[in-house]
């Protein structure tokens, strides 16, 4: 059962992360009053509509008048405008949950949906598609070079990496973003500058897949760019840490050859908290990606948010991609909970 | 350890004194700016088209010319108050300015503009005209303007210009467009209409026509003179201010954006706002964190779990979707983004600083204030706290990159406070309006390198501190 509690605790903390997130969510569109202006433009404009309709039949002014103020009573109760926020808002937030998200203003899917749960579906994969190669590539790198640092702990290589983990923390992810698609895209036109594919998209599989790998490139390289010196540091320092345990120090003692050593006592050792490391890199860089899919029109739901809130900003559809993204966040890090749990014998005895 | 002998320290590593010096540089930079703009320069300054209305627009900094080939015309300001000549002629007296200036650049000027302000005028209005001297001895008008007259219930002196003054754009004035075609037909016997010249004033101005083409015009380079005369009609009439802009395809250290803005100045006062978030927003986090982790570890029992897991929780929440969030609903302003980064900033060290205190807490010293009967927030407070305040002190310049970071990315979502300009907000200006495409990097690159340099500023000196206040990392490496 030593398995059973530390997942069940960290499962709890997630649970408690995603509805902090609503209650937050809720609080906020109640108490500065958002959530009522947003329903009254709402039943506005269904009046107007209304209005349009009705002067066909109703030719009194007094009359028609009437007659909208009784809608507009009809149409607040409905909406729930009626009801102050502190009871309609907690049953639309249990209706969000399930995934009941409603009507996007101006935005429209692909295919010219307005449900706000087909504009984000469909955006979901092409994040992940971003988000997935660049953290293979990240983890790639950072493992073997990472490895290979541990063993050169000290040279100007190992200080050079060091130096520059840290100064991949101080540069803005998307600005290096910017500057490649400057140098690559503008200066030497090598490069698409943005978007999924070109205009018109080639219609063949084949040259359609290689489309969507030169618009991809440039994307992937800055979250790599950035991502990778961190990750080499984190992996050489696992590594180191391992490689100075006492288990090590008897595997060497007792005359192994030194790739056993490195294999079977450290990288083996080391693998559950590497492996765990990058994932939970995977769960982060998930808002990193906001800005760096704004930057490279990238139509994943980074890009959306951007769309929602430029222009005449589509309020359901930032609603519900804040809680999108909470919930992909908590139910991508419950995995890896479970996942680190049982990876890692040390969590069942520490926690 | 004291403070002398760590500051000493500090100063002896690599990082520590880059990240000092920088700092240094940095603050005092700030400080600058700080006494040398108006407060509220984004309102007053920034956004107030008015201000940079005689600005080329989107144009580099100045100092790229001797990297290009042809070099682009300078910017040139000529301002007069006082007239450098005053005549007298039969119909009053005539005051007039004279501005010489070379010009070498085979680009003729991004456009010409003329400004006058505080006419003065006791009966009938003073004339103002305006020509061009060029390298090869000719002249023309390009200007001619009479102002305003009296109204009909109105009595003199008559002040004109005074709070709007009056600005003509040249390059695109009719009256010029007209002078410059009956200036090609008679010194060059080149008819043109009004079509073929709309566009091309300054060109034709600082040009010879060139070539077979009817609109081919050859830059003309040489001593040119601006000559604005005012005929007034009576003494003590006067024209306040004259003032007489040729654009530059160039302008000062860091060039302009699409509005004609200096970009050096609002990357400026873009230092002293980094600064600020980055050091309030660290200093509240830590705040909370230091004193949360210190209860958390010293009391124990419940309060304990109940502050770890809350900031299990807190630590754990996405920040930038929910900052996007908030800030949308809320409405964009500088608070409101420290605000919110210092509620989700703060668990990290918590969970650090509580498990310092557990290994304190049983250590003998503490034991025995707690049984000379020391109540328990002077322990807290006396005798924990100082104890890891070095430490905290490292965290607390690791954070603020962080914030900086995060303002950043939050202003180029548009999020930004409107009222006060950063370097976010101009990278956003560019990206939005398409500057990225058409490759005005001095846009692009200056913000962003800005926001590098602070960012790794504060990281350095963290890296140089850390060292100092935590023992362990001070052993040499095996």
């Amino acid at each position: 059962m030593s398995l059973l509690r530390p997942l069940l605790v960290r499962s709890l903390t997630m649970v408690g992360v995603f509805f902090v997130v609503l209650l937050l969510l809720v609080l906020t569109l109640g108490l500065t009053g958002f959530s009522d202006r947003i329903l009254s433009a709402t039943i506005g404009e269904q009046l107007r509509a209304e209005r349009t309709a009705l002067a066909e039949t109703i030719r009194d002014p007094d009359e028609m008048e009437k007659v909208l103020e009784k809608r507009r009573e009809e149409l607040e109760i409905f909406y729930g405008l009626s009801t102050p926020w502190y009871y309609r808002l907690p049953r639309t937030a249990l209706r969000v949950l399930t995934l009941d998200l409603g009507e996007a203003r101006t935005l429209r899917s692909f295919d010219g949906s307005n449900r706000v749960f087909d504009i984000v579906t469909e955006r979901v994969p092409n994040s992940m598609l971003l988000l997935t190669t660049s953290l293979i590539i990240t983890a790639t790198i950072g493992i073997i070079a990472g490895a290979y640092l541990a063993t050169r702990q000290g040279s100007w290589l190992d200080r050079f990496v060091s130096g520059f983990a840290a100064v991949s923390f101080a540069v803005p992810t998307w600005w290096i973003g910017i500057l490649l698609i400057l140098i690559l895209s503008i200066q030497l036109r090598i490069l698409p500058s943005g978007g999924m594919y070109s205009t018109p998209p080639p219609t063949q599989p084949l040259p359609r897949f290689f489309d969507l790998v030169a618009h991809a490139l440039l994307p992937v390289i800055t979250l790599v760019l950035v991502s990778f010196g961190p990750s080499i540091y984190s992996i050489r320092t696992i590594t180191l840490n391992i490689a100075q345990e006492d288990h090590v120090k008897i595997a060497r003692a007792k005359g192994l050859p030194e790739s056993r050593v490195r294999l079977r006592h450290i990288l083996r050792v080391a693998a559950p908290p590497i492996v765990t490391g990058l994932m939970f890199g995977l769960a982060g860089s998930l808002s990193g990606s906001i800005l760096v899919e704004t930057v490279f029109n990238w139509q994943g739901m980074g890009r959306l948010y951007y769309d929602a809130l430029a222009g005449t900003p589509d309020e359901n559809v930032i609603v519900a991609l804040t809680f999108i993204f909470t919930l992909m966040y908590v139910v991508i890090r419950i995995v890896l909970e479970a996942l680190y749990v049982f990876l890692d014998p040390r969590v069942r005895y520490t926690d | 350890m004291n403070m002398a002998s760590a500051l000493r320290e500090l100063l002896r590593s690599g990082p520590g004194f880059g990240g000092a010096s920088l700092m240094g540089l940095l603050f005092v930079a700030a400080l600058y700016v700080l006494l040398a703009f108006p407060l509220d320069f984004g309102e007053s300054q920034w956004s107030n088209p008015v201000i940079w209305v005689d600005n080329p627009k989107a144009v580099p900094p100045a100092w790229t010319n001797p990297l290009r080939q042809d070099a682009r015309p300078l910017h040139r300001v000529f301002e007069g108050a006082e007239p450098h000549t005053v005549q007298t002629a039969r119909s009053g007296p005539v005051h007039s300015w004279r501005f010489p200036f070379t010009y070498a650049s085979s680009h003729p000027p991004t456009f010409l503009a003329v400004t006058l302000a505080d006419v003065n005028y006791a009966e009938r209005p003073p004339l103002v005209l305006i020509s061009l001297k060029r390298p090869d001895g000719k002249q023309l008008r390009i200007y001619r303007h009479t102002v305003r007259g009296p109204r009909e219930d109105e009595n003199g002196p008559f002040l004109r210009y005074a709070e709007t003054p009056l600005r003509v754009q040249l390059s695109t004035d009719e009256a010029t467009v007209t002078a410059a075609q009956n200036f090609l037909a008679e010194e060059f016997d080149l008819r043109l209409d009004g079509a073929q010249i709309g566009g091309r004033v300054d060109r034709i101005l600082f040009g010879v026509p060139a070539g077979s083409a009817d609109d081919a015009f050859a830059p003309l380079a040489g001593e040119y003179e601006i000559i604005i005369q005012t005929a007034l009609r009576e003494e003590g009439d006067s024209v306040g201010k004259v003032r007489f802009v040729v654009g530059g395809g160039v302008f000062g250290l860091m060039g302009t954006d699409s509005l004609g803005r200096d970009l050096a100045r609002g990357l400026l006062f873009g230092l002293p706002v980094a600064l600020f978030i980055g050091v309030i927003a660290a200093l509240m986090s830590t705040a909370i964190g230091t004193s949360l982790g210190i209860t958390s570890g010293y009391l124990g029992g419940r309060a304990d779990i109940a502050i770890q897991r809350f900031s299990d929780i807190v630590a754990n929440v996405p920040v930038l979707p929910l900052l996007i969030f908030m800030l949308f609903i809320i409405g964009p302003s500088l608070w409101m983004i420290i605000v919110i980064l210092v509620a989700f900033g703060w668990p990290g060290l918590t969970i650090q600083v509580r498990s310092m205190v557990l290994h304190m807490r049983t250590n003998q010293l503490i034991e025995a204030i707690q049984s000379l009967g020391a109540s328990r927030r002077r322990v807290m407070f006396r005798h924990i706290l100082p104890q890891i305040t070095p430490y905290v002190l490292a965290q607390l310049i690791f954070a603020a990159p962080s914030a900086i970071l995060a303002e950043a990315g939050l202003s180029f979502l548009g999020l930004g406070d409107p009222s006060i300009p950063t370097w976010g907000q101009i990278l956003e200006t560019g990206f939005r309006t398409g500057g990225i495409y058409v490759g005005y990097w001095w846009w692009i690159v200056p913000p962003g390198l800005c926001i590098v340099l602070t960012a790794l500023t504060f990281m350095l000196l963290a890296l140089g501190i850390e060292p100092i206040v935590n023992p362990r990392l001070r052993q040499p490496a095996s």
